[in-house]
C-alpha cells in the first residue's frame, strides 16, 4: 500500500525474514500451549511438548489383570495380553523390577525363577507362563517406542462440564456493554476535550491522565460497600449487571478517553473549523465528522476494552459475585481446576478455548480498522 | 438456556440503548430549548449558553462514572492510609513510617523501576519495530493479528504458557520447558530460570514484553499508515534509505502516539501484578508493588490501611509521568 | 469410552441447571454402613424449615464441590431449605471483601484457622451455641486439641467456640510404590531414625530416595512447612508447637529452627531428592508425587498430605499401587507418642439465620460425614462414624490415624496470621532451600512477624 517495499526490493528479502523471526518467537509459547491441549494428561509432565510431534521412545509399567484373567493352557498357567494395551508402537525391551525395568530385548523369554516365564514380544504382546496357578496384578515394565498421539479429550472434558455454556452467555453479557458503554462515554467526553472550549478543559485533562494510574484493586472494598448499601435500600441483591458494566465503565473510562482524546486531537482542523462555518452543531461535528474519522481508534480500543473485560476475573467475582448461574468464563475454567489446582491439560485447553472469543473480536474488527484508516487517509 | 439467551440480548441492548439514549436525548434537548437558529432575537444569547452547557453534558456520564469508580476510591484510600488494618482507628503516618523500614517494600519499588525502565521501551521499540515491517508486505495482517494474540490471553493462560518456556528439570532428566531444551541441546545446563535472583525480574518482564508489544504495534500501525504519503516519496527521491526514512521521516511525525504507547505500557506496568501473582508471587525477590498491595490489602484477613498506604506510593511514582503529559497536552493546545 | 464421557458430561449438565437440588447419592435407609437413623431423627427435628434459603461460601471447587453438593443434598431433602453453594479460586481474598463490604454468605467454609480469627476478631463470626464445646471433647477423637482449634477471640475479646471443623486432611503421611519398595527390598520405617537409615540405603543403591515439589503458583512454598511443622511436633512438646503457632516462642527459637533444619537435612541434600535440591523449590507439588511411579523410579518416598492422590498418574489404584505409612515419631523420644499433624476446614456462620443454625446440627449428625466419606476425599476424628462406610481401605487407615492420635494439631502455617503463614514463612522455606541458613530464614520471618504489630 505504501509502496515502500515494491521500490526497494533488496530489502524485501529482510523484511520477510524479520517478521517471520518476530512471528515466529511471538506465537512459539501459544504454539506449546496447542499442542499441550491436545496431549494426554500424564505426557504433559513427562516430556516437552516439542517432543509430541515425533516417536518418542518412553519408559513404562502395566499390570496384568487379576487372577481371573488366568487360562489354563495344556499343563500351563497362563496370562496374556497387550502392554500397549491395543495402541500402537514397538516394544523393545523389558523388565520384572523396578531397579531393571529393561533387563530383556523383547522377544526374549525372561525366566522368573519358580518355573514362571514371561515374554514380551516387540507389538506389545505378552504372555505370564507357569506351572502353577500365578498370582495376579504382577508389574511388566517396557521400553516402548509409540508414535504421536493427541487427544480431544481435554477439549471435551472442558466444552461439555456444566454450565460451560450458560457461563459464555454471561460472559458475553458481561463484555459486549461493558465495551460499548465506556466507548460512547469516553468518544463523547473525548471530543469535548479535545474540541471544545470552555474552563477546567486542561484540569480535566490532567485528572484523567492521572486517574489512569489508580490501581483497580484499591477500588473494590469502598465501591462494593456502595453497592451493597444500594441494594439494600432498594431490597435487590446487589449483584448485577448494570452493576458490573458501570463498574467496568468506570475502570476502562481514563484509558479510553485518553486514547481517544490523543486521537482526535490530531484529527486535521481545518474540517472541523470548515463544517463551524457552515453551521453545523458540536453534535453534528461529532457525529458526522469526529465519529467516523475516528474509527481507527474506536476500534483499538474497543478491542482492547473488550479483551481485557473477557479475561477479567476479578472485577468479575467481586461485583457479581461467584454464585454459580453469574459465574463468566473466566471464574467458571478457574473452577474447573479443583479445589488444589494445576491440571495443566486443563488449563491448556480452556485457555484456548478462552482465547477463541477475543480473537475472533480482534479478526472481525481488524477488517473495519483498515477500512477506518483508508477513509481517515482521504482526508 | 433460551430464556437465559433472550435475558442477556435484552440486558445488551437495554445497556447500550440507556447510553446512547442519553447522549441522543440529551442534545436533543438543549437544542430545542435554547434553539440557535439565525434570525431568532435570543439566537445570539443562546448560542453563548449551550456552548457553555454543551461540554458538560458531553462530559457529564464520564465525570460520574470517574468520579464515583476512581476519584471517590482514591480518597477512601488516603483515608485508610491514616487508619489501622481494618479501617477504624486513626494511627497517623505509622503506615508510611513502618512501609519505608520495610524490607519487601524496598525490594518491590527496586523491581518496579526496573520493569519501568525495561518493559515500556522494550514494548515500545519492538511494537514500532513490528509495525513497520508488516505494514511492508503482503501477509502483514496474518502476522500482525500473531503477534497480537498474546493480548488476547488470560493471565492465567500466560502463566500456562510460559511454565512450558521456563520449566526446570535436572539436568539429565527430560526437559519440558522450551528454553532449558535449548540450553541443553547446546550443552548448557539447565536453569531455573524463575529463581536466579535479579535476572528473574527480567523472565517476568518478558512475559509482559509479550503480551504488550502487540498493544503497541496496532497503536502504532495506525499512526504510521496515517503519514502522508508524500512526505515518504520526497525522501525516496532524495535518495534516502529505508532506515533513514524511518527514523528520520517517520519516527517523528508519530512522536505524539510513541510517547502515548509508552506513558500506557508504564502505567499498566505500575499496575501489573497478576503475572508476578501467577508466576512467583514475589518470591525469590521478584516482588513488585501491585501485589504487595494486593498481598496487604486481602491476604490472610487483609489489612486495609498497609493496602491503601501501597496504592497511594504507586500513585505517586505516577506522578511525574503525570506532569509530563500535562504538559505534552498544554504544549499542543498552545500550538494551536 | 468417549460416548460414556460425553454422556456423563451431558448428564452433569442437566444436573446443573436443576441446582444443588440434585438425586440423593445413597438411599436413605440402604446400606448398614450409614448411620441413617442420625438423618431421619435430623430431619423431624428440623421440619419447619421449608422454603428458607442458606448461602454456603467454601473452598471446594471442581470434583470437591460436587461432592460436597452430593452432602447438602441431604440436607436439603431433610429439611427443605434451598442451599446456594458457591466458591471461588480466591477464596480468601473473596470472604475478606464480602465480610468488609457487609454482603456475607450465611455459612463460611474456610481451611485457614488464622483468617477466622482475623474474621471474628472484626465481629463478622457468630459463636456457635455453648454446648458445642463439650460435644467436640465427647465426639471427637483428641477432642480438646479440637476445641482449642475451634476457639476464637471475637470483637469484645472474649474466646468462644465459634466454628466447627468438618473434613480433615492427615499431613504426616509418606507415600510410597509398594512394588517398588519390594523390588528393592526396603521395608517401611517405624521411626525416625529408620526413615534416615532408609534414606541412606537407597542412595546407596543407586536410587534417589525423596521427590519434593514446592513450586504451587503464588503459594510456592507451602509443602516446605508442612515438613517443618511435623518434625517440631515430633521433636518437641505440642506446647512449644503451641507457643510457636502464637509467636509466644520464637521462630528463629533454636527449636523451630532445629525443625527447619530436619527438614533441610533431606531437602538440601542433591543425592536425596530427585533433581537436586535446585529442583525443589521449582517443582510443581502436583507433579512431584508422579515421580514414584516413573519407570525406572525418580523417587521412593514423598511426604504429603491425604489429598494427593488425585495427582497421582490416571489408574494409579491406592493399596496396590500407592500406599503410604505414617510419618514415623523418634525413637529417642517415646514421650511424645503420637502426634499428627493436619489440616482440614471449619465451618462457621457469618450472617444467622434458623437455616444456618440447622445446618450446623447437620454437621454433627454421623451421617453427614458418611455420605461423603462412602465417595472419597473425606476423613473425619468423629468417633460416632462407622468407619466401614469409607469407600476405601486406604481412606480407612487414614482415617484411623486421626482416631489414633494422641495429639492433633492443625497445620500451623494456617494458625498464624496470613501475613506470616501464607506469606513470610513460605518465602522463608523457598530462601532456606535456595541456600540461605536456618537461623537468617527463622530470623527473617520473626521480624515479618513483629512488623505485624
Amino acid at each position: 500500500m505504501l509502496g515502500l517495499g515494491n521500490k526497494r526490493a533488496p530489502l524485501a528479502w529482510a523484511v520477510h525474514l524479520s517478521v517471520l523471526v518476530f512471528v515466529v518467537l511471538w506465537t512459539l509459547p501459544t504454539a506449546g500451549l496447542l499442542v499441550t491441549s491436545l496431549r494426554d494428561k500424564d505426557a504433559i509432565s513427562v516430556s516437552g511438548w516439542w517432543t509430541a510431534l515425533t516417536s518418542s521412545t518412553q519408559n513404562a509399567v502395566m499390570r496384568t489383570p487379576d487372577g481371573a484373567a488366568e487360562k489354563q493352557v495344556g499343563d500351563k498357567y497362563v496370562i496374556a495380553g497387550n502392554v500397549l494395551d491395543g495402541g500402537s508402537g514397538t516394544v523393545s525391551a523389558f523388565g520384572r523390577s523396578s531397579l531393571k525395568p529393561g533387563a530383556f530385548p523383547a522377544g526374549q523369554s525372561a525366566d522368573l525363577g519358580d518355573g514362571v516365564t514371561l515374554t514380551v514380544k516387540a507389538n506389545g504382546d505378552y504372555e505370564l507362563a507357569g506351572t502353577k496357578p500365578l498370582d495376579g496384578g504382577q508389574r511388566i515394565f517396557y521400553t516402548a517406542k509409540t508414535p504421536p498421539h493427541f487427544t480431544l479429550d481435554n477439549y471435551s472434558k472442558v466444552l461439555f462440564s456444566a454450565g460451560m455454556l450458560r457461563s459464555f452467555v454471561n460472559s458475553m453479557t458481561v463484555a459486549v456493554p461493558s465495551t460499548a458503554i465506556p466507548i460512547l462515554i469516553a468518544a463523547y467526553a473525548a471530543f469535548a476535550l479535545a474540541w471544545m472550549q470552555f474552563p477546567g478543559r486542561s484540569l480535566l485533562i490532567a485528572a484523567v491522565v492521572g486517574l489512569l494510574v489508580v490501581p483497580l484493586q484499591m477500588s473494590l472494598i469502598p465501591l462494593l460497600t456502595i453497592y451493597n448499601k444500594i441494594g439494600q435500600a432498594l431490597g435487590v441483591d446487589a449483584h448485577t449487571y448494570i452493576g458490573i458494566w458501570l463498574a467496568h465503565t468506570g475502570f476502562g473510562l481514563p484509558l479510553a478517553i485518553y486514547l481517544l482524546r490523543n486521537y482526535m486531537v490530531g484529527l486535521p482542523r481545518e474540517i472541523i473549523e470548515s463544517a463551524r462555518v457552515d453551521g453545523a452543531t458540536d453534535f453534528q461535528i461529532f457525529t458526522r465528522i469526529i465519529l467516523p474519522l475516528s474509527f481507527p481508534a474506536l476500534a483499538s480500543f474497543a478491542i482492547f476494552q473488550f479483551l481485557w473485560t473477557w479475561n477479567d476475573l476479578l472485577v468479575a467475582l467481586v461485583f457479581l459475585g461467584p454464585q454459580d448461574d453469574k459465574l463468566v468464563m473466566t471464574g467458571r475454567l478457574v473452577n474447573l481446576l479443583g479445589s488444589h489446582g494445576g491440571d495443566w491439560e486443563i488449563l491448556a485447553a480452556s485457555a484456548f478455548i478462552s482465547i477463541a472469543v477475543p480473537l475472533c473480536v480482534f479478526f472481525a474488527l481488524q477488517k473495519y480498522l483498515v477500512r477506518g484508516l483508508l477513509a481517515g487517509s482521504v482526508k | 438456556m433460551i430464556h437465559q439467551l433472550v435475558i442477556a440480548a435484552i440486558t445488551i441492548v437495554f445497556g447500550i440503548g440507556a447510553a446512547a439514549f442519553y447522549f441522543y436525548g440529551s442534545n436533543w434537548l438543549l437544542d430545542t430549548m435554547l434553539p440557535v437558529r439565525s434570525g431568532r432575537p435570543d439566537a445570539a444569547r443562546n448560542t453563548r449558553l449551550t456552548g457553555l452547557i454543551r461540554p458538560w453534558l458531553f462530559l457529564g456520564p464520564a465525570i460520574l462514572a470517574l468520579g464515583l469508580y476512581l476519584v471517590y476510591p482514591v480518597f477512601a484510600s488516603v483515608w485508610l492510609s491514616f487508619h489501622g488494618r481494618d479501617g477504624k482507628e486513626f494511627v497517623g503516618f505509622s503506615n508510611y513510617i513502618w512501609l519505608f523500614n520495610d524490607a519487601g517494600f524496598r525490594e518491590s519499588i527496586f523491581n518496579n523501576f526496573l520493569w519501568l525502565l525495561v518493559v515500556p521501551a522494550a514494548s515500545t521499540f519492538l511494537g514500532l519495530v513490528a509495525a513497520a515491517l508488516t505494514d511492508r508486505i503482503k501477509w502483514g495482517n496474518f502476522a500482525k493479528s500473531l503477534i497480537f494474540m498474546p493480548m488476547a490471553i488470560s493471565f492465567v493462560g500466560a502463566s500456562v504458557i510460559w511454565k512450558f518456556v521456563y520449566d526446570y528439570r535436572a539436568a539429565g532428566q527430560d526437559q519440558i520447558g522450551i528454553l532449558n531444551a535449548i540450553v541443553t541441546y547446546f550443552g548448557g545446563t539447565p536453569e531455573a530460570w524463575i529463581t536466579l535472583p535479579f535476572w528473574n525480574n527480567f523472565f517476568l518482564m518478558v512475559i509482559l514484553v509479550w503480551i504488550q508489544t502487540g498493544f503497541a504495534m496496532v497503536i502504532l500501525s495506525a499512526a504510521l499508515r496515517g503519514i502522508p504519503e508524500e512526505t515518504i516519496e520526497a525522501a525516496v527521491l532524495d535518495g534516502a534509505n529505508g532506515l533513514q526514512i524511518f527514523f528520520r521521516i517517520m519516527v517523528p511525525q508519530i512522536w505524539g502516539t510513541i510517547a502515548v504507547v509508552w506513558t500506557t505500557i508504564t502505567i499498566t506496568v505500575l499496575k501489573v501484578f497478576d503475572i508476578v501473582l501467577a508466576m512467583t508471587n514475589g518470591q525469590w525477590n521478584t516482588n513488585v508493588l501491585a501485589n504487595l498491595m494486593f498481598d496487604w490489602m486481602f491476604r490472610g484477613g487483609g489489612d486495609f490501611g498497609r493496602g491503601a498506604t501501597i496504592a497511594i506510593v504507586i500513585m505517586i511514582l505516577v506522578f511525574p509521568i503525570m506532569v509530563w503529559n500535562i504538559r505534552n497536552a498544554r504544549r499542543e493546545m498552545e500550538g494551536r | 469410552m468417549k460416548i460414556s464421557l460425553l454422556a456423563g458430561a451431558a448428564a452433569l449438565a442437566l444436573n446443573a441447571s436443576a441446582g444443588v437440588a440434585q438425586d440423593l447419592k445413597f438411599k436413605p435407609g440402604v446400606g448398614a454402613q450409614f448411620h441413617w437413623d442420625s438423618y431421619t431423627k435430623f430431619a423431624a427435628d428440623h421440619a419447619n424449615l421449608k422454603g428458607q434459603t442458606l448461602t454456603i461460601f467454601g473452598p471446594w471447587r471442581g470434583e470437591d464441590q460436587t461432592l460436597f453438593e452430593s452432602v447438602l443434598a441431604y440436607y436439603e431433602a431433610a429439611t427443605g431449605v434451598k442451599v446456594n453453594y458457591s466458591s471461588s479460586e480466591n477464596y480468601e481474598q473473596q470472604i475478606v471483601i464480602d465480610t468488609q463490604a457487609g454482603s456475607p454468605p450465611n455459612i463460611a467454609i474456610l481451611p485457614q484457622p488464622g483468617l477466622i480469627q482475623d474474621l471474628a476478631s472484626k465481629g463478622f463470626v457468630q459463636p456457635l451455641p455453648a454446648d458445642t464445646k463439650q460435644w467436640l471433647l465427647d465426639n471427637y477423637a483428641a477432642g480438646q486439641s479440637w476445641v482449642d482449634l475451634s476457639t476464637f477471640k471475637g470483637k469484645d475479646g472474649k474466646a468462644a467456640v465459634m466454628a466447627f471443623p468438618f473434613k480433615i486432611d492427615v499431613k504426616s503421611l509418606v507415600w510410597y510404590s509398594p512394588g517398588n519398595f519390594k523390588d528393592a527390598g526396603y521395608k517401611i520405617p517405624q521411626t525416625q531414625e529408620e526413615l534416615l537409615a532408609l534414606t541412606k540405603q537407597i542412595v546407596k543403591d543407586g536410587g534417589t530416595p525423596w521427590c519434593i515439589g514446592l513450586g504451587s503458583g503464588g503459594a510456592t512454598g507451602w509443602p516446605a512447612t508442612d515438613w517443618v511443622e511435623n518434625y517440631l511436633l515430633l521433636q518437641q512438646p505440642p506446647q512449644v508447637y503451641d507457643g510457636w503457632v502464637d509467636n509466644s516462642i520464637k521462630f528463629n527459637d533454636p527449636r523451630v529452627v532445629d525443625a527447619i533444619k530436619a527438614f533441610g537435612q533431606y531437602a538440601l541434600n542433591d543425592k536425596y531428592v530427585s533433581g537436586g535440591r535446585a529442583a525443589v523449590a521449582t517443582t510443581d507439588f502436583r507433579d512431584s508425587p508422579k515421580g514414584l511411579f516413573t519407570s525406572p523410579p525418580k523417587c521412593y518416598m514423598h511426604k504429603q498430605a491425604s489429598f494427593i492422590p488425585s495427582f497421582f498418574p490416571d489408574g494409579t489404584k491406592l493399596g496396590t499401587d500407592a500406599d503410604f505409612f505414617y510419618f514415623p515419631p523418634y525413637a529417642s523420644k517415646p514421650e511424645l507418642g503420637k502426634p499428627v499433624e493436619g489440616a482440614g476446614t471449619l465451618a462457621f456462620i457469618t450472617k444467622d439465620n434458623p437455616a444456618a443454625d440447622a445446618f450446623m446440627d447437620f454437621l454433627k449428625t454421623p451421617i453427614a460425614s458418611e455420605v461423603w466419606m462412602a465417595q472419597s476425599s473425606f476423613l473425619t476424628p468423629l468417633k460416632t462414624v462407622n468407619v466401614d462406610a469409607y469407600a476405601n481401605d486406604t481412606m480407612k487407615k487414614e482415617g484411623k490415624i486421626l482416631l489414633d492420635a494422641t495429639t492433633f494439631r492443625f497445620d500451623g502455617s494456617d494458625l498464624m496470621p496470613g501475613k506470616i503463614g501464607a506469606g513470610a514463612f513460605w518465602t522463608g522455606m523457598v530462601d532456606y532451600v535456595g541456600g540461605k541458613s536456618a537461623e537468617d530464614v527463622a530470623t527473617g520471618i520473626q521480624k515479618a512477624w513483629d512488623g505485624l504489630k
